[in-house]
């Protein structure tokens, strides 16, 4: 008797999977019962440290009032959704809230409903939507110029969740055999009113876009288009298809009629040239059998600044510098701030990138974690940023990353000209 | 003389097994499983060498030969993701992310050692084509290959219950035969509607040592499907066939 015990002992201390193997394993049914209503949501604190370049024109640009060397930043977001089914009918609703704390900017919050639409579904084929939504198109990881209807997402984060539109939406789908095994169709309407999607473009426009799509050949193709209304007229496709079961490869195009776009000229006078332009993307995705990922993407947008324009801007903040520390006075300063948020501000300013994202599953056994690198290389000026980070998702509805960024550039160049050198992230959302 | 006893009796014992028709043993090991439309919900248990737990629950729908759909309802970071396969093309669709992007068989959407061609397998007749069947331990033993280069493995080995046609372990191979994890088959339990199988299948693995990763079946259900409920566009709303 004495043996035994002694030998399970050893057996519970030197193989303990051995002893779960013969664990049961239990699954109540109460874990898939379906219930009408569904609540939850996601918590996320993200401290922030950036590294300030006190010669870069943007640094200048946002600092000239109170200088300093790092900007420490305190963020959170707190995210609920709940949704109610009925029958063919359903509500979802989502709602964000944004609270920012650093030294220099003080405290802010916005809360905003970021998805918030009816559904009627009333069989596979069919689906009708209206309410605040959003729709992304496209099939790039970092930029979707497709996406004529939807608020940009941000490239160097391009997973986060952005505000909707609100807008009337229908599904219509279609299986067939043979090559063509798919077939949808999606109109779409957007009203642009006063207090209704007011910053989509030219009040008081109803605007009709849609998008057909096609599994075709194993081929995933979509053709999307936005008719003149509140933005100029966009057409444009994209497709996305496996070469091998490891290798994926993807693409958008889209013409953007009458673009207007708004820029300074070298002696410092703002001009605005109307031009039909072209973006595209092309981008693959492959996987080794040692699970590393690497996303490859070229950018080019059609509605960026050239070198020179971006020449012409830094060099019209420092003028407005020297002229503010001169007389005090910080009226080109204020001008070059509205010129950042109508375009030369935007995440991908310029009209050609690269970007390589390479990340690597669970190394070393260890499971859950994820380290990955992501490389932004601006091809017009060759400047770039290099972002390193480690997330780990082992801990259930927890997701912690840890994230930096060297960004580098010479002078006049888009990532040197950047307020900060370095930025130190740590992001801990809980999922509820 | 011996040489020829040694022989004859290797040749009786072996006959049996020629007897069998291999195809015909995978498609009924393919039907025992499940019925060629259904519905079903799982748990995926990934568990570490220290004895932590993490799980996943989902549900899922199957039609006909290469149309398979799932959806994960737990834990909260997970749920609303969906994924769909459609003979060797396959998506991941995230809430947040919002547009399906193309997955491979060979990633896990859960991490772990089940990968996505074990979470959405289609019927093993589909993929594999029948090399041999003899018999094992009383179990017959049939190898397998993969019909193209895209299946996740290229060999299996699976050992079948001789008296119920259904499978005890089966071991994926690479074409090198090198192993690259095994699956055992436990617990049967009757589902109901006829549906008597295995309950459990655990897995392990030489490349994730220490690491199991368990599926448990908690309802399998006969319910047919139009075709376009397995599609891109139909993704989002996969919830609403519960």
């Amino acid at each position: 008797m004495k043996r035994n015990i002694i030998l399970l002992l050893i057996l519970l201390l030197f193989f303990p999977a051995a002893v779960l193997a013969e664990e049961s394993y239990t699954f109540d049914a109460a874990e898939i019962e379906k219930k009408p209503y569904h609540l939850g949501g996601y918590a996320e604190l993200r401290p922030v440290l950036n590294v300030l370049d006190k010669d870069a024109a943007l640094y200048k640009l946002q600092y000239y009032q109170d200088p300093r060397s790092t900007l420490m930043e305190w963020n959170g977001r707190f995210q609920l959704e709940g949704s109610y089914e009925k029958g063919i009918g359903s509500v979802f609703v989502k709602t964000n809230t944004d609270l920012r704390y650093s030294t220099f900017a003080n405290g802010s919050e916005r809360t905003a409903i970021f998805d918030g639409y009816g559904s009627l579904k009333p069989s596979p084929s069919w689906k009708f939507e209206v309410g605040k939504k959003t729709l992304k198109w496209g099939k790039g990881y970092a930029w979707n110029p497709v996406n004529f209807i939807d608020r940009p997402k941000d490239p160097y984060d391009p997973d986060l969740p952005i505000e909707g539109y609100i807008m009337a939406t229908m599904d219509y789908i279609r299986s067939f055999d043979g090559p063509l095994k798919t077939f949808s169709f999606t109109p779409v309407i957007v009203p642009v009113y006063d207090h209704i999607n007011d910053d989509f473009g030219v009040n008081n426009r109803i605007n009709a876009a849609g998008k057909v799509y096609l599994l075709l050949y194993d081929t995933d193709l979509d053709f999307i288009f936005a008719a003149d209304g509140s933005r100029t007229t966009r057409m444009g496709m994209d497709f996305s298809r496996n070469i091998t079961t490891s290798f994926e490869i993807h693409g958008e195009l889209a013409y953007i009629k009458d673009y207007q776009q708004p820029f300074l000229d070298n002696a410092g006078a703002l001009q605005s040239r109307t031009q039909n332009v072209v973006s595209g993307l092309i981008g693959i995705r492959h996987l080794t059998t040692f699970d590393l990922t690497t996303i490859l993407e070229y950018y080019h947008n059609g509605m960026g600044y050239s070198a020179d324009d971006m020449k012409n801007y830094y060099s019209y903040i420092r003028q407005g510098y020297n002229r503010y520390q001169n007389t005090g006075n910080d009226q080109m300063l204020n001008v070059a701030q509205n010129l950042a948020t109508g375009g030369y501000g935007r995440l991908s300013p310029m009209e050609d990138y690269l970007q390589l994202r390479l990340s690597q599953k669970e190394p070393f056994d260890i499971l859950y974690f994820t380290p990955a690198v992501t490389v932004m290389f601006n091809l017009d000026d060759r400047s770039y940023n290099i972002t390193p980070e480690f997330l780990y998702t082992g801990i259930t509805n927890l997701e912690l990353r840890l994230r930096a960024g060297f960004i580098r550039g010479s002078r006049d160049t888009e990532f040197g000209e950047k307020a900060n050198d370095y930025r130190f992230e740590f992001r801990a959302g809980y999922y509820f | 003389m011996l040489k020829t006893i040694i022989f004859l009796m290797t040749f009786l014992m072996a006959f049996p097994a020629y007897a069998v028709d291999g195809k015909k043993l995978l498609e009924q090991v393919d039907r025992n499983l499940n019925p060629e439309s259904y519905e079903t919900y799982r748990k995926l248990i990934n568990i570490e060498p220290d004895g932590k737990k993490k799980e996943f629950t989902m549900f899922s729908v199957k039609k006909g030969q290469d149309k398979i759909a799932a959806l994960f309802l737990a834990p909260a970071s997970d749920k609303g993701r969906s994924t769909l396969r459609l003979g060797e093309n396959m998506w991941l669709n995230i809430p947040n992310i919002g547009k399906p992007i193309r997955i491979t068989s060979l990633q896990s959407v859960v991490g772990g050692v089940f990968n996505n061609a074990d979470i959405m397998n289609l019927d093993y007749s589909a993929e594999y084509d029948v090399e041999g069947v003899s018999e094992a331990a009383g179990n017959y033993l049939l190898l397998l290959k993969a019909r193209t280069k895209t299946v996740a493995y290229d060999r299996l080995k699976m050992w079948v219950d001789k008296g119920k046609n259904l499978p005890i372990k089966i071991e994926c191979l690479t074409e090198a035969s090198m192993l690259i994890k095994t699956l055992y088959f436990k617990d049967l339990k009757d589902f109901g509607g006829g549906i008597v199988r295995p309950a459990v299948i655990e897995t392990d693995s030489p490349l994730y040592k220490g690491y199991k990763s368990v599926m448990i079946f908690a309802k399998i259900k006969k319910r047919s499907f139009k075709d376009e409920v397995f599609t891109l566009t139909y993704m989002p709303n996969l919830d609403s066939l519960r």
